[in-house]
């Protein structure tokens, strides 16, 4: 290896980089932007009002109090629905996705239970619904744990179970702390490997590599100069990742030196899994099919967008043996959980096979030579 | 050329791909100062023996030496003392030209004059314009000035002038001479037959991954033309008899001229002399000599100038 050749190989390659907008978009302003979006999306569901479109047709005293209760929490905003249409009509003109209709009974059946102390006596509350909406679950279930407040309190007795929340971790925790490490994962991870990927192919395509071939330039040298090159755009991204996770969400996570360490096994699992898909993408058309065929479901299996717990079982035993989920593992663990056992025994299973892949994808790639 | 050192020597060289013979037995020698052209159709073994010889490929059998040193073994000190042009150069699309040789001339290690570099190459202009942006003559020229960064003794250049239109391809030409008037020892690998002639000192012709001939292009025109070709005009119609008693056999061609195929330039004499004593009047005289492009048609069967892939990249 010789430090003259991998420095201005870097610089040659640090050069193209940024000059290249669209790489320079999907390496920095894409993970940036996921985070603003999903974090804006997730980050302040416990402020956000629903509005629940309501059919009164008893419009009695007891209606007016249910619908006062439903109002005094916060998640609801009461609409008034028309008494004189079809309420399911009503909801499916204008894309209702929960309707709730009070029947004209309400008050006779009040009356029943409460004073002529009839225990079958019960009030079905219909509600209308579009059970292919996926936030309309959120707003049914709210909906249940409100009516079964209400029925605990009818009983007039204290309830019997309450839950006392009490966190694991000693500062808050939401959506978006869970998010960001997924999300620098995945910018580290797509860059090493596409970058790998198409370089090689690129390269080999135009010539260029059987042009190095005739200099000094040894494979050692373009490796590390190549491995180089993808940690400065992992660090650069990362650290534009955190500062807007920082200055927008005001995240609160360890930073620490075991970041540094997880990129590092990051960087050399990808580019290696890369080197050993060079073989499978020829031309740089190909390349980038290939890579995504391995970037999308690493994406979604390892949970970076949801924890792997919500995944059925045989996709979480999946989710076990794919690189990104110790990566994820490791870098939630530390910056998250401040846990250095779990840190080390991810980053363990993940540097192990950083180590294997990498070495494998440096037997895997030939250098310019008896590629026809 | 006896007197001068041999640069390359190649000794019974084969290369074999799975079943493909690419190359089969090959041997010849470049001297110092020579311009060596391999001239061959796409696929006859002209790229593959000459990667063997850059270090880029390992032979399957044979012996080859350059400056002395043996290609198979000695790669790191061989890349150091050659500049190669591969075969449909390109250089990272991105960078300039000035930033592609400065680039080449750092792996290199040496302070090479990149502004006399591009001088040489005509590129002074172009200096601030990135590779992408340059048309294919343009970018041939870059990877001339590339291949020179290090100062090499032999220099490789494959296919230089392949798909680049006729103007372009004088202007590498032009490149070349230069080169030449240096000293320097280039390799050049071809299916340019114009190219070969106007260019080489001594040509290789190789065919079916063998060399079916080797010398300089006159010799070998001299040397495997047996017949010249005298294309004439006479206002008489005597002349087409009188050409037919002294032995030959004219043709007539479509336009009415007479078409005579002799052995010697001898022939050519008297056939004149004979129709002026007659009397006959001579109009228009052409008389040629095979050119390479016959010679090759002769040696291998196969036709050169067809194959070229103009528009493969």
């Amino acid at each position: 290896m010789t430090p003259r050749i991998v420095a201005a190989t870097l610089v040659v390659r640090t050069k193209s980089f940024y000059r290249e907008r669209s790489t320079l978009f999907f390496t920095f302003a894409f993970p940036v932007i996921l985070v603003l979006v999903f974090g804006t999306i997730f980050t302040t569901p416990e402020h956000r009002t629903f509005e629940l479109p309501v059919q009164d047709n008893s419009r009695s005293e007891a209606s007016a109090k249910l619908l006062e209760g439903l109002a005094t929490i916060d998640a609801f905003k009461v609409v008034p629905v028309p008494l004189d249409t079809d309420a399911k009509q009503y909801a499916k003109e204008r894309k209702l996705n929960l309707l709730l209709v009070i029947p004209s009974e309400l008050d006779a059946m009040l009356k029943r239970r409460f004073v002529e102390r009839d225990v079958g006596a019960s009030v079905p509350l219909t509600y209308i619904h579009d059970p292919s909406s996926t936030s309309v679950n959120t707003k049914i279930q709210l909906l249940n744990s409100i009516m079964a407040a209400a029925n605990q309190a009818a009983t007039g007795a204290p309830p019997m179970f309450t839950l006392v929340p009490e966190s694991i971790l000693a500062e808050r925790y939401r959506f978006i702390e869970f998010f960001v490490p997924g999300i620098i994962a995945m910018a580290i991870m797509t860059s090493s490997l596409s970058n790998a990927l198409n370089m090689n192919a690129e390269l080999r395509q135009k010539g260029i590599l059987r042009k190095l071939a005739t200099t000094p330039v040894t494979r050692t040298d373009w490796l590390v100069s190549s491995i180089l090159y993808q940690l400065i755009l992992s660090v650069v991204s990362t650290a534009a990742i955190l500062l807007v996770s920082y200055l927008v969400f005001d995240v609160r996570l360890h930073i620490d030196l075991w970041l540094p360490l997880i990129v590092f096994v990051a960087v050399i699992a990808f580019v290696g899994i890369g080197m050993l898909l060079t073989p499978f993408a020829k031309e740089a058309e190909s390349a980038s099919a290939v890579a995504n065929a391995f970037l999308f479901p690493m994406m979604f299996l390892s949970g970076t967008f949801f924890p792997v717990e919500m995944m059925p079982g045989f996709l979480q035993t999946f989710a076990k043996v794919l690189p990104l989920y110790y990566v994820n593992e490791s870098m939630r663990a530390s910056m998250i959980f401040g846990d250095n056992a779990a840190t080390l025994r991810s980053v363990g299973i993940a540097g192990a096979f950083a180590a294997v892949v990498f070495v494998a994808g440096t037997f895997n790639t030939r250098w310019a030579d008896e590629s026809e | 050329m006896q007197d001068t050192e041999p640069v390359i020597v190649v000794e019974r060289l084969s290369k074999r791909y799975g079943d493909l013979l690419a190359v089969n037995d090959v041997s010849f020698t470049v001297n110092t100062g020579e311009m060596f052209a391999f001239l061959g159709p796409n696929g006859a073994g002209k790229t593959t023996t000459v990667e063997i010889i850059e270090t880029i490929r390992m032979p399957t059998s044979g012996r080859v030496t350059m400056l002395g040193m043996d290609v198979a073994t000695c790669k790191a000190a061989i890349v150091r003392r050659i500049g190669v042009l591969p075969q449909g150069f390109s250089s990272f699309d991105r960078l300039t030209v000035r930033e592609s040789l400065r680039y080449y001339a750092r792996v290199f290690g040496c302070h090479a004059d990149i502004d006399a570099l591009m001088d040489l190459t005509d590129l002074r202009g172009k200096a601030d314009a990135q590779f992408k942006t340059l048309s294919g003559g343009l970018k041939q020229r870059v990877g001339i000035a590339a291949a020179l960064v290090n100062d090499p003794e032999v220099i490789f250049l494959d296919e230089p002038t392949t798909g680049l239109d006729p103007h372009a391809r004088r202007e590498v030409w032009a490149v070349l001479k230069g080169l030449q008037s240096r000293g320097k020892t280039i390799f050049l690998t071809t299916h340019h037959m114009e190219e070969a002639e106007l260019l080489a000192d001594t040509v290789a012709i190789i065919s079916m991954g063998r060399i079916v001939a080797i010398d300089s292009p006159t010799r070998l025109t001299e040397r495997h033309s047996d017949h010249l070709r005298l294309t004439l005009t006479s206002s008489d119609a005597a002349a087409f008899a009188l050409i037919q008693t002294m032995g030959f056999s004219p043709t007539r061609a479509a336009d009415g001229s007479i078409v005579v195929t002799v052995k010697r330039a001898d022939d050519v004499r008297s056939l004149l002399d004979a129709m002026d004593r007659a009397g006959l009047t001579v109009g228009g005289l052409d008389v040629r000599k095979p050119n390479l492009e016959e010679v090759f048609l002769k040696l291998t069967g196969e036709q050169l100038a067809q194959s070229s892939k103009v528009s493969a990249r």
